[in-house]
This record gives C-alpha cells, sequence and structure tokens, in this order.
C-alpha cells in the first residue's frame, strides 16, 4: 500500500536531509550551492531574509514533489527506497540541469543569465552548465541529496501506508 | 592578407603623425572643407604602424564591449583579439597573438589613407575616420546590448562606415579562427548571412551595401565596395553558443547600435566626478565598465591575455580573471564616482565567489565564479611579435598571497560604510576570515607581485594583514561583526611590530621588500594608500621618498629592480606610477601629485586607455591593455588629489 501521508512525511523529512547536505556539503568547501539563498532571493535582496523566505519556500517545494513522486508510485504501482533512490537521481538531473540551470536564471530578477550586459547589475551569478559555476562538486553532490531525499520519500510512502 | 602600400621604417613600424595630432587636425580642419591636393599629400603619407610581419603597437588599439565580451580594434581598423560567447572564451580573432593564424576581421580603405579616432562622448562607441586622396569615410564599431523587445543575437558587433566626402574605395576581409586558432572554421551561405561554425560555435556575417562577398580561401571571406559622400553600408557579426544563430536585419542591427550610444552616455552621465581630469576619469570608468562581466558582477583585470611584458620575453599571462586583490580599488572606485549599482553587484560577487574557499581566500577566480585557472601553454600561436609562450588560464591562482586579505576586509569595511549595514552571515564570515589571517599572517607567501622564486615574508603583505584586522576590529565596534577584537589587536601589534623590526632597513632609509631581500617595492606605496600609518609617518614619507630616487624614471615608476623567478625584465608599472600620485596627494604634496598626474594623463593613447606596464624610453605599451588596476589607480589619484585640495581649502 502506498501512502500519501507517508510520502509527505517523507517529504519533510527528506527536505530536511536534503537542506542539511547541501549545508555541510558549503562547510566543506564542495559546493556555493545555496538553495534558501536562491530562492528567497527572488524576494528580496537583504541576505538575512531571503535565507529566511527561501526555507519556507524550499519546504513547499519538498512538499510539492513529494506529491509528485507519490504520483509516479502510485502510477508505477511500486514504492520504496531503492525506487525512490533512483526517482531521486532524475529529480537531481531535471533540477540541476534545467530548473535551477536554465528557468531559475530566466525568472529570477537578481540573478544573471549568459544574456546580460552592460545594461544590467544582477547580484547573483548564473550557476552555469551542471551548476558548475558553484564549484565544480555541486554536480555530484546534488545527485548524492537527491538520492537520499528520493530514498527516504520512497521508503515512508511504502512503509508508513 | 590584405596587400600593403604602406612604408615601412628602419624599427620595423610604418612612421605615423599621432593619432592625437590626427584628430586635431581634422577637429580644425574639416575633411570636406579641404582641396583634393590636400587630401592627396596628406594619404600619401604612411598610416599606420604595423610590424613587418603584421603587428600593430598595443597602443593603436581601443577596446568596445558589450558587459559579457570586448574586442580589441585596431587604428587601421582591424578587428585582432574578441572571445566569444564571453570574455574568458577561446578567441575567434587573435591576430594580435598571432598575426598569421590568429583571425580578424579587417575593414579599411583599399587606397593609402590617414586614420583618426575618438570614442563617441561619453560611450564606449568608436569612431573611426579615415582620409584618403580619393574622400573620406567614417567607421563606427560597437558591441550592441540586448534589445528586450526584439530577438538579438547572443552577441553582436555592428560595424557601420558612412562617406564622408568624395568616393572611398574600401576593403574587408573575415577571417574567424575559432578557439584560439586551432579549431577547423566552415563558412557557408545562409540566405542574406554568411555562416562561420566550429562545433557548438557559430557567427554570422550580416553584409549590408558592403561589396558582394567572395569566398578567400575556404575559411575567410572578402569584399570590396565603394562609398561615396551621404552612403552608408553595414557589417555585422552575430554570434551564438550551442543554440540556434540569430540573424540580424540591417535595421535591427542599426537600432541596437544606437540604442548602445544611447545607453553608454547615459551611464557615463551617472558619474559623480567633477574634478580635474574628469575626462580621463569618466573614460576610466567606462573601461571599467567593459570589464566588468555583467552575468555575475565580476571585473576582469584585462580583457586579453598573454600581451607581453616585455616584447619577445616569456612574461605573458592571462588577465581574463577577477583578482580579489582588485577588489578595494574597485569598490572604492565605484562608490566614489557614484555607480552604487555596479559596486553592489560586485560586493554580492565576491561575497558568494569566494564561500568555497572561506576562510582562506583564492587570490583569483573565474568570472563565473569557479575556481578553476590551470595555466596552458598555446603553442599554435607565436604570441604578440614572437613573445611566447602564449599562455591561458593562470598559474597564480594557487599561489599564497597574504595582502589579499588586506585588500577584501578594505573593501568590505568600503561597502559597509557606504550601505550602513552587512548582513548576519556575511557578518560572521568577515570575522572568520579576521581570525584566519591571526593564524597565518607569519606564513611566507608570494606577495602582490606574484612572484615565481620562493615565498618571502613580504613587508606589504604583513602590512595588509595589519589593514584586514585594522578594518576587522572598525567593523566589530560598529557591530557588523561578531566581536573578537581583543585578539585581533594584539595580533595586529605582533605584526606591527614585526614590520618595524625587520622589515625597515637604516640603510635604505625605507622599508624593504622583505627583511631577507634589501629591495625598494613600489607596493609600499599602498601602506600610505591604505592608512597604514595616519598621518603617514616619517618612516613612510622616507619609503616614498626611497620609491622616487629608486624606481622612478621620468613619470614611471617601477615595481622593483629585483629578482622574481622569471626570466627577463619588464617595463615600468603604470599602476605604481598613479599609486606616487595618490601617496604625494596624501602626503600633502599637492604641487608634485598634480605635475605628476598631468604627466601620466598625457601618456595615455589616443582614446584614453593604458596597457599595464610601459616602457619609460619609448613610451610603448607593454603587458595586457586595457589595464584595469592601472585605470582604477588613475581614478583613486584623481579623486584623492581633489579630496587633500578641498582639505586644504577647508583648512584657509
Amino acid at each position: 500500500m502506498i501512502s500519501i501521508w507517508g510520502a509527505l512525511a517523507g517529504g519533510v523529512i527528506g527536505t530536511v536531509v536534503l537542506t542539511s547536505g547541501l549545508r555541510i556539503g558549503q562547510a566543506e568547501g564542495w559546493t556555493r550551492m545555496d538553495l534558501p539563498l536562491l530562492l528567497g532571493t527572488i524576494f528580496t535582496d537583504d541576505r538575512g531574509r531571503a535565507s529566511v523566505i527561501g526555507y519556507a519556500v524550499h519546504f513547499a517545494n519538498g512538499l510539492v514533489f513529494s506529491l509528485g513522486y507519490y504520483a509516479i508510485f502510485e502510477a508505477v504501482g511500486h514504492a520504496g527506497w531503492v525506487f525512490g533512490a533512483i526517482l531521486g537521481v532524475v529529480h537531481a538531473a531535471f533540477g540541476g540541469g534545467v530548473l535551477v540551470t536554465s528557468l531559475l536564471p530566466a525568472v529570477h530578477p537578481r540573478m544573471g543569465t549568459p544574456w546580460s550586459d552592460a545594461e544590467e547589475t544582477p547580484l547573483l551569478e548564473p550557476p552555469g552548465f551542471l551548476l558548475v559555476n558553484y564549484g565544480r562538486r555541486t554536480a555530484i553532490w546534488t545527485v548524492v541529496v537527491h538520492v537520499a531525499y528520493g530514498a527516504i520519500v520512497g521508503g515512508f510512502a511504502a512503509h508508513l501506508g | 592578407m590584405l596587400p600593403t602600400s604602406l612604408a615601412v621604417d628602419g624599427s620595423g613600424f610604418r612612421r605615423t603623425r599621432g593619432s592625437r595630432i590626427r584628430a586635431d587636425a581634422v577637429l580644425l580642419d574639416p575633411p570636406r572643407r579641404r582641396g583634393v591636393r590636400d587630401r592627396r599629400r596628406r594619404a600619401e603619407s604612411p598610416v599606420v604602424q604595423r610590424t613587418a610581419d603584421g603587428y600593430a603597437p598595443i597602443r593603436d588599439y581601443a577596446l568596445v564591449g558589450d558587459g559579457r565580451t570586448a574586442t580589441l580594434v585596431a587604428t587601421d581598423g582591424s578587428v585582432d583579439w574578441l572571445c566569444l560567447p564571453d570574455i574568458d572564451s577561446p578567441s575567434v580573432f587573435a591576430r594580435i597573438l598571432d598575426s598569421g593564424r590568429g583571425g580578424s576581421f579587417q575593414l579599411e580603405p583599399a587606397v593609402p589613407y590617414e586614420s583618426s579616432r575618438r570614442y563617441l562622448p561619453g560611450t564606449n562607441v568608436l569612431e573611426t575616420t579615415f582620409e584618403t586622396a580619393a574622400g573620406s569615410v567614417r567607421l563606427t564599431d560597437a558591441m550592441t546590448l540586448t534589445d528586450d523587445d526584439h530577438l538579438s543575437p547572443l552577441r553582436e558587433l555592428c560595424r557601420k562606415i558612412e562617406g564622408l566626402d568624395g568616393a572611398v574605395p574600401l576593403r574587408w576581409r573575415f577571417e574567424p579562427r575559432f578557439d584560439y586558432g586551432r579549431g577547423r572554421t566552415r563558412i557557408t551561405r545562409r540566405g542574406a548571412h554568411w555562416v562561420a561554425e566550429h562545433r557548438g560555435e557559430a557567427l554570422a556575417l550580416g553584409v549590408w551595401d558592403a561589396g558582394q562577398p567572395t569566398h578567400d580561401g575556404d575559411d575567410a571571406l572578402a569584399g570590396e565596395f565603394r562609398l561615396e559622400q551621404g552612403g552608408s553600408a553595414m557589417l555585422s557579426l552575430a554570434s551564438a553558443h550551442q543554440q540556434p544563430l540569430v540573424l540580424p536585419g540591417r535595421d535591427d542591427a542599426e537600432r541596437r547600435l544606437e540604442r548602445a550610444i544611447r545607453f553608454w552616455h547615459a551611464w557615463s552621465e551617472r558619474c559623480q566626478y567633477d574634478g580635474s581630469w574628469r575626462e580621463a576619469v569618466v573614460r576610466s570608468a567606462l573601461v571599467l565598465k567593459l570589464l566588468v562581466f555583467a552575468p555575475s558582477g565580476a571585473i576582469v583585470a584585462a580583457p586579453t591575455a598573454s600581451l607581453p611584458e616585455e616584447i619577445g620575453g616569456g612574461r605573458n599571462w592571462d588577465y581574463r580573471f577577477t583578482w580579489l586583490r582588485d577588489a578595494s580599488w574597485a569598490l572604492d572606485a565605484l562608490i566614489r564616482l557614484g555607480f552604487d549599482d555596479e559596486a553592489h553587484a560586485f560586493f554580492w560577487w565576491l561575497m558568494h565567489a569566494s564561500r568555497l574557499t572561506q576562510p582562506r581566500l583564492q587570490i583569483l577566480y573565474r568570472v563565473d565564479g569557479n575556481d578553476r585557472a590551470k595555466e596552458v601553454d598555446l603553442p599554435e600561436l607565436l604570441g604578440y611579435r614572437g613573445s611566447a609562450p602564449v599562455r591561458i588560464g593562470n598559474g597564480a591562482a594557487r599561489q599564497v598571497q597574504l595582502d589579499v586579505y588586506g585588500s577584501v576586509l578594505e573593501s568590505i569595511w568600503l561597502y559597509a560604510e557606504h550601505v550602513g549595514h552587512l548582513d548576519g552571515e556575511t557578518g560572521r564570515e568577515v570575522a572568520k576570515i579576521a581570525d584566519y589571517v591571526c593564524e597565518h599572517w607569519r606564513d611566507r607567501d608570494s606577495g602582490i607581485w606574484e612572484v615565481r622564486s620562493q615565498p618571502a615574508h613580504f613587508t606589504q603583505s604583513k602590512a595588509l594583514c595589519w589593514v584586514a584586522l585594522d578594518r576587522a576590529r572598525a567593523l566589530a565596534e560598529r557591530g557588523l561583526i561578531p566581536d573578537r577584537s581583543e585578539r585581533w589587536r594584539a595580533e595586529a601589534d605582533e605584526i606591527r611590530a614585526f614590520v618595524e623590526a625587520e622589515c625597515w632597513s637604516d640603510e635604505k632609509r625605507s622599508y624593504v621588500r622583505a627583511p631577507d631581500l634589501h629591495e625598494i617595492d613600489a607596493s609600499l606605496l599602498t601602506l600610505a594608500i591604505l592608512s597604514y600609518d595616519y598621518p603617514v609617518s616619517e618612516r613612510l614619507q622616507a619609503t616614498i621618498e626611497a620609491v622616487r630616487r629608486e624606481l622612478q624614471q621620468g613619470p614611471f615608476v617601477y615595481r622593483y629592480r629585483g629578482e622574481d623567478g622569471v626570466q627577463g625584465d619588464d617595463g615600468a608599472f603604470l599602476t605604481c606610477s598613479f599609486w606616487l600620485v595618490d601617496a604625494l596627494a596624501r602626503l600633502g604634496k599637492l604641487d608634485e601629485a598634480r605635475s605628476l598626474m598631468d604627466q601620466l594623463v598625457a601618456t595615455a593613447n589616443d582614446v584614453g586607455l593604458y596597457s599595464e606596464e610601459i616602457d619609460p624610453e619609448s613610451r610603448e605599451f607593454l603587458g595586457n591593455f586595457p589595464q584595469g588596476l592601472t585605470h582604477l589607480a588613475l581614478i583613486n589619484a584623481a579623486i584623492s588629489i581633489a579630496a587633500a585640495s578641498s582639505e586644504r581649502e577647508t583648512a584657509r
């Protein structure tokens, strides 16, 4: 039995793990990827307020994505740690390869794009192909934390039913 | 290659009258009023200074750009350096590094001519006027900006030619060489455009009223045309990177060209400086803006790689990176000139880019924030006038240079003082950087000059560590960062004791380069500028005099005379010359500062640009061009003189 509440609970805990993982990556110098800051600066250029807003948005995203995972589990008729982890790889590829790399710079009012010119003074550098501008190991670390997120959502959805 | 009909003198350069003189002549005696005989006489005189093997003096270049990349245009209308899509991408035109295989986009009269040029006032749009016996034409070069209302190319260079007088035969040659001349170029026709491709890169050449393009070999196009008074022609170069090309029409290109002129004019109008040498200060600000990589806010040291510090020598470095050292000078200049948006963006870039290594700071970063800067040689390119090797990347990235901490803390202090606050996270990081300085100021380093000899205890590095801790204390006193002032004060006192005991020479009557290097070092001028001693102490005054005594030649100042682990000599360092002006102004020696400033401002090329170094004898520019640090030092020197003058007036 696949549980939507399990998926949501997994979404909360998975987002905590994912966010903590990225923070550890920052502290260890592996990446400058700071999702709450990237999301929060859509709304304000005050770093402190941006981080608070960003965390809220980030947790909301974590829950929304867990519902997406749940939809896939239902469609396939299977959920579990391993399947969740595989979806986590897809999630990382989509998030890192499309959402953050291409779509976020296009809509973010304070982020540069390859088209930013002398008329603009963006405050945040664009992430670049495979997020490499935020550190060479960013892509790898992004996959690792998303695999953890996916595994937790998959496991909770399968076992809390 | 284009056929040459120009005399070559014994020095290898074609002789010419200075561009400034020609420009004056045009101003006083507009071409269309002159007789044919006058024009014919002028056109018979030799024109542009290129060596027999095709290299123009560095002084002969002007820079146009769009905030993402920039291109060097020579006095003879040849585009000899352009990297696409970004300023640190591989080159498409690199004739300046190899006149044979580097690639270029040439456009000039097909008959003997004289040229003069200027930037359109307050802009980064270049205007070159060619005068021939048959008449005169005006070439306008600009890189356009993204047009939000219309689909724009990723990058675009517009070259508009207008007939002023008579009927002038012209010719152009488009010879792209992708990937520093290593890539294979294929040129095909696509409707009204010609497209050059190499892997994911593409260039579309639009030609309007500029002759019928014909293949000149497999990988070049050429054309000839005649332009009469009142006529105009346009060549546009649009680029794409891993995406479909946007093929502009002539009207689109012309509209974007006009828009670029309006933008630059409006931007330079924001400059709040109103003192002496305003034209030079505004030009320097415009150069600085071209060195800002808009997508991230980073500022490159220069838009070029491997222009030599010694002709024929090996001191050839890639400057298309952002040095954190330049941060304090850049922020100081931007804030003092009133360019708050650029200062804000650069500060964000600074704090974000350095996050990977904080509290340790890498000395330079790529403009996109990436920390890779691996230095490699390009044996395929001969180098400017045979100055090999051509290097890309910069091995100095992995050096320890402790002065960087002083520069960064000074820039944070300047920024915080200007905006009045720092967010908590930044404040915590800044305090950690100050703690790192406490732990590491006793280390040897490679110093501000990035010597490749053995690391040493460079005096300037130690003094800048003192500056770092002093600014950290000042920030803590204002409650902007966590307060660990006691520790910072104690360590700062130790640094000062070390400098005073170990880095002063009674024999030289000066601070010296390092305790075991009893040489004068022009970087010690920064101690006066960054208020290591305020008011300036007797020792620091003596050091400034020692720099003048031992390192100054005419208005120019060498960095040092000793070893640095690299073979060969280099020229006088223009930044140091402006630092001397700044230091003299802070000492209150205003007449001397003004006199020196006048001489240095007169040393710029015909369009107000400076390279990194200069040969004091021949006045030949050396090193990468134009050099941001030189222009920053010019701005800050002018402002320091203005401030000191104002203080003196107030005191009266």
